[in-house]
């Protein structure tokens, strides 16, 4: 069966086995020169390997597009410990649906990266933190995992080559903010997952208080290709402070939604009109989210135009973070919809921190007594004002990501919010 | 909260997802014949490789609220689980999945009989299974029906879907209807988000679900008691 939702101008690297079952065996994922990158990476030696990553320009997926290669190089080079790799399996981003499919469709993929970058940070065991909902993926992965050690490519002196690398797979349990990678940290320690302060930093007290290093599913799977075919090859996409393919996770109103791999730089208008067939029933469009729940809202005007990779978006004033492009028709009322997101912050709110814990109820609160049409002009100052109160004073970003889409709403799509406040009603009455 | 609802524009979205059910209403289609392969759900009764070992299904089909932590296969997996962790504290959170998928649901003497286990005291392994989501800290009905109402299955229908859901199974949110079958509860984004509205049930996820499918969905899952 093909992978459906495929279109012409996509570059299938990551992507390219998805659709096909055979993939996800170990034989399938040989026929497509898998694990050949970890061979060429044992034989290559850890600081070359490192080099390859850096001179790829491959930037984390996960949302902050941090240099991998630069991130890996702040592991201790002598090592007196344990060293470990965590794999950010904990896809809960809003809008964000492509580790899953990395998962389910190309296990080994994964696989192959973490043992390769867990090579190169000299690293002894690799816990793949996977979403606790993703049963099918932890599933998928685990049978990898097995296959993978009972053909030697896990465990004690793979391929021959002396190097010792465990791979775990650790089913979470349910919270977003597990996917911050020092909540990933303790909740694989089997504490609740709060977040802890900076410094120190993973890579020098990380999991189980060694050295650590947490990257994205969608980084390490780009590890094996780069490793392969050298980092020069994966610049011949993108630009240069953004090189490579990325995995588009398009949702909302298009007639096309779906995980696209686009070369970085990619075209909005291209994305949303051509690759995912434009807006349905006729309407126009009037927002996007280019980056998940987190990032700024823009409005068609930053839409037209720009350039998807790392700097681009931040030029019309919002982030790539993930590439979960989540499109909005002009039928949209953007108080219903930044109410719904600002739920989410409080339900996922650790807690530890008070402008958040109390900070994104109030939010809550607020939107919700203007989206019943009970609000009053004055609450628009009250939520900007919150929102600033919670921008840079907790432990970790999740408190900024609540005010983002606030602020941001309320800059561009004021409308929205005084017509509520002027009427009366709550949305959807007229 | 009480909530304004409105249909948003659904789209006309073409395509059929190659998920389960999907919008194709083939609700019975096993996941061979979805995907080629017999992966989910299936793993070894042992566990397979300690590697392996720390994942789960959600819940057993029949759960077994009073039965013993652990027997048998079970106390097999829980062994290689502790294999895996330079603590034993590590093994929490895969031992609270295991005694869930036995039990179906983490009482307070559930709990305290993990705390035991792993050496910790039962108010510490309160606190981290409050923190987490998918501990049912209650029973739950046969079918656990979790609902995406996140902004993207918003925009396409998700909080009708959540009502018709209520609806058919004649449940308040969160509660389990009378025949013990449904209960049915609104979840944060599944990471489905273009194949909307995601519904997650017991292990499965149903994507591209309409307000449409609710009532033969929800038959399927009643002919699968018999």
């Amino acid at each position: 069966m093909a992978y459906p939702y495929t279109h012409e101008k996509e570059v299938r690297v990551l992507s390219r086995g998805w659709g096909d079952p055979a993939t996800r065996t170990l034989e399938g994922w040989k026929a497509l020169e898998g694990y050949d990158g970890l061979a060429k990476a044992l034989e290559m030696g850890r600081e070359k390997v490192i080099e390859v990553v850096k001179a790829s320009g491959l930037r984390g997926r996960g949302g902050a597009g941090f240099p991998t290669g630069v991130k890996w190089s702040f592991m201790p080079k002598e090592k007196k410990g344990v060293h470990y790799l965590c794999c950010n399996a904990d896809e809960s981003e809003p809008g964000t649906f492509k580790d899953r499919e990395l998962m389910r469709w190309t296990p080994h993929q994964v696989v192959e990266g973490c043992l390769i970058a867990a090579y190169a940070i000299q690293a002894d065991h690799v816990y793949i933190y996977c979403r606790g909902e993703f049963f099918e993926a932890n599933q998928v992965l685990a049978r990898a995992v097995e296959e993978a050690y009972a053909a030697g490519l896990a465990g004690k002196d793979i391929l021959g080559s002396g190097a010792s690398i465990e791979v775990t797979v650790h089913q979470g349990a349910g919270a977003y903010i597990c996917g911050e990678e020092t909540a990933l940290m303790n909740s694989l320690e089997g504490k609740r997952g709060l977040p802890r302060i900076k410094p120190p930093f993973p890579a020098a007290v990380g999991a189980f208080e060694q050295p650590t290093t947490v990257n994205n599913v969608e980084t390490l799977c780009a590890i094996p290709h780069i490793v392969r075919n050298g980092g020069e090859w994966y610049r011949q996409w993108g630009s240069e402070k953004s090189p490579g393919t990325k995995l588009f996770c398009v949702s909302g109103h298009v007639r096309r939604p779906g995980n696209y791999e686009l070369p970085l730089g990619f075209p909005m208008n291209e994305l949303i009109e051509d690759v995912c067939g434009g807006i349905p029933n006729g309407r126009k469009l009037k927002a996007v989210i280019p980056g998940g729940a987190s990032v700024p809202i823009m409005d068609a005007e930053d839409c037209d135009g720009c350039s998807l990779d790392y700097e681009g978006v931040v030029e019309r004033g919002s982030m790539l973070g993930c590439a979960s492009v989540i499109v909005m028709d002009d039928s949209t009322n953007l108080v219903k919809q930044v109410r719904r997101m600002v739920d989410f912050f409080a339900h996922e709110s650790c807690g530890q921190c008070t402008p958040c814990r109390e900070g994104t109820t109030w939010l809550a609160q607020i939107l919700a007594r203007i989206e019943m049409g009970k609000g009053t002009e004055e609450d628009l100052d009250t939520l900007l004002d919150l929102g600033a109160q919670m921008t840079g004073t907790t432990i970790c970003v999740l408190s900024d990501s609540a005010a983002v889409p606030v602020a941001s709403s309320i800059e561009k799509f004021k409308d929205d919010y005084l017509s509520l406040i002027r009427r009366g009603e709550p949305v959807g009455a007229d | 909260m009480s909530r304004p609802t409105r249909s948003s524009s659904s789209g006309d979205i073409p395509f059929r997802n190659p998920g389960w059910a999907g919008n194709t209403g083939e609700f019975d289609l096993s996941e061979a014949e979805v995907r080629g392969t017999e992966y989910v759900g299936r793993i070894p009764a042992d566990g397979g490789h300690p590697g392996a070992s720390a994942t789960r299904p959600y819940m057993l089909e029949e759960k077994e609220p009073s039965a013993p932590l652990f027997e048998g296969p079970f106390r097999e997996r829980f062994e290689k689980i502790l294999t895996r962790y330079p603590e034993k504290q590590g093994a929490l959170l895969p031992a609270l999945g295991l005694a869930q998928e036995l039990r179906g649901h983490i009482s307070p003497e559930t709990m305290a009989e993990v705390a035991e286990m792993l050496g910790l005291s039962e108010a510490y392994v309160r606190g981290v299974t409050s923190f987490y989501t998918m501990y049912n800290k209650r029973p739950v009905g046969r079918f656990l029906i979790q609902v995406c109402t996140n902004i993207s299955c918003n925009l396409c229908g998700g909080d009708e879907v959540l009502e018709a859901f209520l609806e058919h199974t004649g449940t308040e949110l969160g509660e389990t209807s009378q025949d013990g079958l449904f209960t049915v509860m609104e979840v944060e984004c599944l990471a489905a988000c273009g194949f909307p509205t995601a519904v997650q049930i017991n292990s499965k996820y149903f994507e591209n679900v309409s307000v449409d499918d609710v009532p033969a969905l929800l038959d399927h899952l009643r002919s699968e008691v018999g």
